[in-house]
């Protein structure tokens, strides 16, 4: 019984044998180095990249629900890719915007 | 006029979300060319070697997917440009590019 799932998932037209399968599992990594990241100096981080990652994973998000075949990994890649984007985003404007204690003189 | 006509109903058309998600991955090529422009102390390796693989791997899946997507297909093509060109000046600035330089770093 177990083998027979596991057959199916095996031969899914989104499973393991498919590009359907490696694109998004592969899109992992870019949440994963978003995540490696986090740690970073909010100095180091790229307003114009993070708005790019979530944009892009809100969007997908959509676009994997609509495609053929349909697409569960891509979209969950997706959402919790808008979601590091989010993250990183407000670790920078945080930075950037309400911690001037150490600015003296500007305002 | 019928070209335009055309395009606007196409299957993968501004009408749709096949359009719509390429068009947000163009972004990244946006952000890409924009940071070339800036200190390549700034370039995240993780993201940027990230980057390289997964558009490598979209330009694949986006020749495979149904409808075929080829306005996906040229936003990866070049954001894999772009990228392995962060990806060199980041090598460079860390002295990994430096050639016959016995004393240098490493």
């Amino acid at each position: 019984m177990a083998a027979s799932k596991i057959q199916a998932l095996w031969n899914h037209p989104a499973g393991p044998k498919t590009i359907h399968f490696w694109a998004p599992t592969f899109k992992w990594g870019i949440s994963i180095a978003n995540v490696a990241d986090f740690s970073k100096p909010p100095e180091k981080i790229s307003y114009p990249q993070q708005v790019a990652v979530t944009c892009t994973g809100l969007i997908w998000s959509r676009y994997s629900t609509v495609i053929t075949p349909k697409n569960w990994n891509l979209f969950s890649v997706n959402v919790v890719m808008a979601g590091t984007g989010i993250y990183q985003l407000a670790r920078k404007t945080r930075h950037d915007h309400f911690s001037e204690v150490q600015v003296p003189g500007k305002e | 006029m019928a070209a335009f006509k055309a395009f606007w109903n196409s299957p993968v058309g501004p009408k749709t979300t096949h359009f719509w998600g390429p068009i947000a991955n163009w972004g990244f090529v946006a952000a890409g060319l924009v940071d070339t422009q800036k200190p390549p102390e700034m370039i995240s390796r993780n993201m940027t070697a990230a980057m390289c693989v997964y558009s490598g791997l979209f330009m694949r899946f986006a020749w495979m997917v149904q409808p075929r997507n080829y306005l996906l297909l040229v936003c990866h093509a070049s954001n894999e440009s772009v990228q392995l060109y962060q990806l060199s000046r980041w090598a460079n600035a860390q002295g990994y590019l430096e050639k016959k330089e016995p004393e240098g770093q490493h």
